[in-house]
């Protein structure tokens, strides 16, 4: 465990110590706060508000100009945030229980236990995605909770497929085996063993999956399946369409910035996650 | 002999698999939704005619004759009738899969062969200047939305700049291609990064083998190691890849046929979607897994085929 | 015919187009050009079986190939009845329950492999006993049987009777319906239904010869068999459906008379021609607005209503189209639709029903000026009432007491109906389809509402989903649009009525006993001043009870190339292609300046 532990301590050493890293773990940090101020309240509660002349461009008083209606960009923009970071929490929360359990017991049991799973997953990764989420958003109606429902149903086969791989390889190694001496049960030995030695397998999958989730909350807006009566990037997006036509380019720009930077630090953290966590690969990349 | 009983267990695996397909299908379609009165019958429909056309459309059978239904539409692909457009939806298939095709077909072969290469080069030159500004340049390409390219792209390169066709598809060669030019470059750009990322992950898996090692031991060049025998063995999982994807080319591309008013698959599914048409939807989803479990195998059995370190069990 | 809420507005409008510079015309046996009519249309058409014609593009598409027995005049206006296939107007009983046509004689169905040798036999009556029973066949479920639903004598029985029975006996005589002889056809209704001739003139109850039906069976759709003056072959939901002249159409003529200013705008010029009088109809499927746009500025389109985005380039505001296209020969039109657009209150939902002043509050609030300008370019009419103008019932000059945008007023109301500056009110969901452009509109509702502290959130359900949520009374409100299916202020006004309620027209589900009473009355009457003047009534009553947040009557603007000869905008379009020309020489000219 002392090695385990002494892994984890290197690898946030080494993102911390790399500089890319560690402002995209800034980047991350700073947007969580901004969804929880957005939440609470404090900032962009009134973006309903006309604060000027439909169109206005960027200038000092409306920093991301306005939309149609002459409403400040910038405090949609700040909504869209916490949508965005709240479709990413939920799914992940959603998809990673679920991967990582079903993974784990079907690695771990494996016999029927493990064809089981291994067919649940397969029948779902069989139908396509898009067509999966169109018919959740049916069955559950239009808004947020939707959202974060059917991206969580829909990402959790590529994790329960990794930790499945990776608890056949652990379980059977002699730190596992020592377990089994002591007398340690299954589950203790599922979670209170395996299932560290394998998290950082997860929490690479998770920095991926959150940028995922971002990007699909803008297809689904794009289809009309996506967050209803609030402000998504996704929705600015999809008005920047007709909007650039009359030049109209700062809600375009607005939430492509927005997303841009927080998709590019899970990126970035993820792969630093991945050299830092995977001691398969350490050494390779640099 | 064991490479065909391995396949033949396998093909055997579709059935377990199509039943479990078809039993989401019929869950998520026939039993939590689907009201097809609306669709079928116009605004205007009185209650008797809902009744007699669920009569009619088996919506009043058991909900095991309705599964049943739909398992057997998995293997004979016959699947009734839209209901927006009453059109037979194996006709909507045909005529919709080639539009798809004559532009994920050639979209999906530029950006692989150019993936390839690019994803060469950067593994030869790993951790050079140019490996790192291709690699930040594929994550900062795949933190944009696709939408974003879309829209950028069909403002820019072909309304403003017209370059290209705005929107708009002719059927029939050569009448097609001034209006898959666009569509292509955006799907090349889209699928440019995470392919690179990923050949370049799996080059560099067998870069640092054994037997490279081995290799540079043997004193041969670094290029002929990589071309004889990097490459060779990186074409494996390469391989995978693309057949994995081969299902999705026929799906066609959702966003992209349905920005540049290309009338193939892809936008047929977003029309479905907006009109409720679920037995078309339905068709494609079972399409789709039978095509993608179909694809899987072959996979594997490529996989074991060319790489005899896979255990057939 | 209810419609999207406004997301399709604009390509409502049918656009006409010519040939590409690519394509040059052929030239014919005669040495005469080819006169090509390309038509464009914005949305995907389901095919040629008039009982599936419930949208205004499948419409269209049918009645190139079928016919009917009435028409509406192409050029006058307001809008009168002709007879299409009909000898003559028909003769009515003075109970108005009897209608007695003459068909004419010599009308020929298109050849078909339907038929014996492949030739196409004689339209008699009974291929409109056959066809009007069709629309009551349960095995058909015909999309227009509302509009005959209880007025044809003996009809319902007998649908009844098919439901039952393992196929539908055709041959039954039923007394609503009857050939008297080959040439005569008899109608008795159950009830009076003044309204019952406009119907007639619908794509719905179009005639089909039963030996196609038999035939093609469910495939029938796929496989147009007409009389009228265009010919196809089968229907394949290719991007393009090709039309060509049906070499054996009767005599038909183009009309000799016109609405006043039709003969100074060239519309008589070809009076008592031939017609059809192009060779070939091209249609084409364009669902994107830039793709339409782009082709009718290559000359591919003859015309196209203007895309919003490019509005102010092509109209310049108090000057009328700008020069650029005047060069170019084209000219504009502009299209008042018989529409009306709102956002319905679901009356049998607690908090609206008997809240009158919550309903005048939220119309009050609603700033339609803006509105237009917004998605309308300001040249929309903001609705007064129910009833779109042009048609009797409608008041010019009338003011709605709610319809103005007065937040002061707005406030007071909400406060009276018991929720000061929205306190105590709900959250209230309003459901539309969901388009980026309908977002948008129910966004601005939205952001009104939130000026007096009313909270709307707004949800995009698609077209389907709204009609089951608004037929099963599970809406708060909605956003609908109503086209006109005749020009008939009744066909508003039932929205009103009660005993429609939903999933009847009315789905707002407001219920009035004073209103029905009215409705009731003039229901039965047939057209007259005394009628005209109930119908104003209930526009006044409709105005101060403010049953929906009334808001528009649309109006478009469309371009056409200056080769088209004979276009005039029709609401009710069905086959008017047959009397539109083709100017060859002009067109060769205008090309060249493109």
């Amino acid at each position: 465990m002392r090695k385990e532990r002494s892994l984890w301590s290197d690898a946030f050493n080494r993102i911390v110590k790399d500089k890319i890293s560690l402002i995209s773990l800034i980047i991350v940090v700073i947007y969580t706060l901004i969804a929880l101020l957005v939440s609470m309240g404090v900032i962009a509660s009134d973006w309903q508000e006309i604060v000027g002349p439909e169109y206005a461009p960027p200038s000092a008083e409306y920093w991301l100009g306005t939309d149609f209606l002459g409403r400040d960009v910038l405090r949609k923009t700040l909504y869209g945030t916490k949508v965005a970071m709240s479709v990413g929490l939920f799914t992940c929360m959603i998809a990673i229980p679920v991967g990582i359990f079903l993974g784990s017991i079907a690695g771990y049991f494996g016999g029927i236990i493990d064809e089981i799973v291994v067919w649940f997953y397969t029948t779902f990764s069989s139908i396509p995605g898009i067509i999966l989420l169109i018919s959740i958003s049916f069955v559950l109606g239009k808004g947020l909770t939707a959202v974060y429902i059917a991206l969580g149903a829909t990402s959790w086969v590529h994790l329960c497929r990794l930790v499945r791989g990776e608890v056949i390889k652990h379980k059977n190694r002699d730190y596992v085996q020592a377990v089994t001496a002591i007398g340690g049960g299954h589950w203790k030995k599922l979670f209170v063993h395996i299932l560290p030695n394998i998290f950082h397998i997860v929490i690479i999958n998770a920095s991926l999956l959150f940028q995922v989730a971002i990007k699909s909350e803008v297809i689904l807006s794009y289809l009309g399946i996506g967050v209803q009566a609030v402000p998504s990037w996704g929705k600015m997006i999809d008005d920047a369409r007709s909007e650039l036509n009359n030049d109209v380019w700062w809600q375009l720009f607005g939430a492509t910035i927005a997303m841009f930077f927080i998709v590019l630090a899970f990126n970035i953290l993820g792969d630093a996650l991945r050299d830092a966590l995977d001691p398969k690969l350490k050494g390779k990349e640099s | 002999m064991q490479i065909f009983q391995y396949s033949l267990r396998r093909l055997l695996y579709l059935i377990p698999v199509m039943l479990g397909v078809s039993f989401l299908v019929f869950f998520l379609f026939n039993v939590v939704a689907g009201d097809p009165t609306p669709l079928l019958l116009g605004k205007n429909a009185s209650a008797a005619q809902v009744a007699e056309l669920r009569e009619q459309l088996g919506l009043n059978k058991s909900f095991l004759a309705q599964y049943l239904d739909i398992v057997k539409s998995a293997f004979t692909f016959d699947f009734g009738r839209s209901w927006a457009t009453q059109q037979q939806i194996s006709d909507i298939i045909s005529q919709r899969a080639w539009p798809s095709l004559t532009l994920t077909l050639p979209a999906f072969l530029i950006s692989s062969i150019l993936s390839i290469l690019i994803s060469l080069v950067v593994s030869f030159y790993r951790g050079k200047g140019l490996d790192i500004s291709i690699r930040v340049l594929c994550i900062a390409l795949m933190s944009i939305s696709s939408l974003v390219y879309i829209i950028i792209g069909q403002k820019f390169l072909a309304a403003e700049w017209e370059l290209f066709e705005i929107s708009g598809y002719e059927e029939g060669f050569p009448y097609f291609v001034p209006y898959i030019i666009l569509p292509v470059i955006i799907w090349v750009v889209l699928s440019l990064g995470p392919d690179i990322r990923f050949f370049r992950t799996v080059i560099l898996d067998e870069v640092y083998q054994d037997y490279v090692r081995t290799a540079r031991a043997k004193g041969l060049s670094e290029k002929v190691i990589f071309l004889r025998h990097v490459l060779r063995n990186a074409m494996v999982p390469m391989i995978t890849y693309f057949v994995i994807q081969l299902p999705f080319l026929i799906m066609g591309s959702l966003l992209l046929e349905n920005y540049f008013d290309i009338p193939g698959l892809g936008s047929e599914v977003v029309r479905a979607a907006n009109s409720n048409d679920f037995p078309v939807l339905k068709a494609f989803s079972i399409l789709f897994s039978v095509a993608y479990i179909v694809f899987n195998l072959i996979t594997d059995i490529l996989y074991a085929v060319v790489d005899p370190r896979i255990k057939l069990q | 015919m209810k419609k999207f809420f406004m997301p399709l507005v604009l390509s409502m409008f049918m656009i006409t187009t010519s040939c590409t510079k690519s394509d040059s015309a052929k030239v014919k046996a005669d040495g005469s050009l080819e006169k090509v009519l390309n038509i464009v249309v914005g949305a995907k058409v389901k095919g040629f079986d008039p009982n599936q014609a419930s949208d205004r593009y499948s419409g269209n598409e049918v009645a190139r190939i079928y016919e009917g027995l009435l028409q509406f005049h192409y050029l006058k206006r307001p809008y009168e009845l002709v007879p299409n296939l009909a000898e003559s107007m028909p003769e009515v009983s003075s109970d108005g329950l009897t209608y007695t046509f003459k068909i004419k004689k010599g009308v020929m169905f298109h050849d078909n492999a339907c038929f014996p040798n492949g030739k196409g036999r004689e339209l008699t009556a009974e291929d409109f006993v056959y066809s009007i029973k069709r629309m009551a066949d349960p095995r058909e479920q015909s999309k227009g049987w509302w509009l005959i639903d209880g007025k044809i004598k003996g009809l319902n029985a007998w649908k009844e009777k098919s439901g039952k029975a393992d196929k539908t006996d055709y041959s039954e005589k039923l007394e609503g319906i009857q050939a008297i002889d080959k040439y005569t056809l008899k109608f008795v209704l159950s009830k009076p239904f003044p309204q019952f001739l406009y119907s007639l003139a619908m794509p719905f109850t179009y005639a089909v010869p039963k030996e196609a039906v038999q035939k093609y069976g469910k495939e029938f759709i796929n496989n147009p068999v007409g009389t009228g003056p265009f010919i196809t072959g089968k229907y394949t939901q290719a991007n393009k459906i090709v039309y060509t002249k049906n070499p054996n159409y009767r005599d038909e003529f183009y009309p000799t008379q016109g609405a006043p200013g039709d003969k100074e705008r060239g519309l008589l010029k070809d009076a008592g021609k031939k017609i059809p009088l192009v060779d070939k109809l091209v249609v084409k499927i364009m669902t994107e607005e830039q793709t339409r746009w782009l082709n009718f500025k290559k000359g591919k389109l003859d015309s196209m209503s203007i895309p919003t985005e490019e509005f102010a380039n092509v109209m310049i505001p108090g000057k009328g189209l700008s020069d650029s296209f005047k060069k170019q020969g084209i000219v504009e039109r502009k299209v008042v639709g018989l529409d009306v657009t709102y956002n319905a209150f679901n009356h049998e939902h607690e908090l609206f029903k008997n809240n009158k002043k919550l309903r005048q509050a939220m119309s009050s609030a609603f700033d339609r000026d803006s509105y237009n300008k917004k998605f309308y370019q300001g040249v929309s009419l903001a609705a007064q009432s129910v009833v779109p103008p042009n048609i009797a019932g409608h008041i010019m000059n009338f003011k709605g007491p709610y319809q103005n945008f007065n937040v002061e007023q707005a406030k007071k109301l909400l406060s009276e109906a018991g929720f000061p500056d929205g306190n105590g009110l709900p959250e209230i969901t309003l459901h539309y389809t969901y388009s980026t452009k309908s977002r948008q509109m129910a966004e601005v509702f939205q952001q009104n509402m939130s000026k007096i502290g009313i909270k709307i959130k707004p949800t995009g359900v698609t077209w389907p989903e709204l009609v089951k949520l608004v037929n099963t009374k599970q809406t708060m409100m909605f956003s609908m649009a109503w086209g006109a299916d005749y020009p008939d202020a009744e066909n508003f006004l039932q929205l009103l009525y009660s005993k429609n309620s939903a999933p009847g027209a009315n789905g707002s589900n407001y219920s009035n006993p004073e209103f029905d009473k009215m409705f009731e009355k003039a229901a039965i009457m047939s057209d007259s001043p005394e009628r005209t003047a109930l119908y104003e009534k209930m526009y006044k009553f409709a105005a101060e009870e403010v049953p929906w947040v009334i808001g528009f009557h649309r109006v478009t603007y469309g371009l056409i190339h200056g080769w088209v000869e004979n276009s005039k905008s029709i609401e009710f379009d069905h086959g008017m292609a047959k009397y539109k020309n083709i100017n060859m020489a002009k067109k060769a000219d205008l090309l060249k300046k493109l």
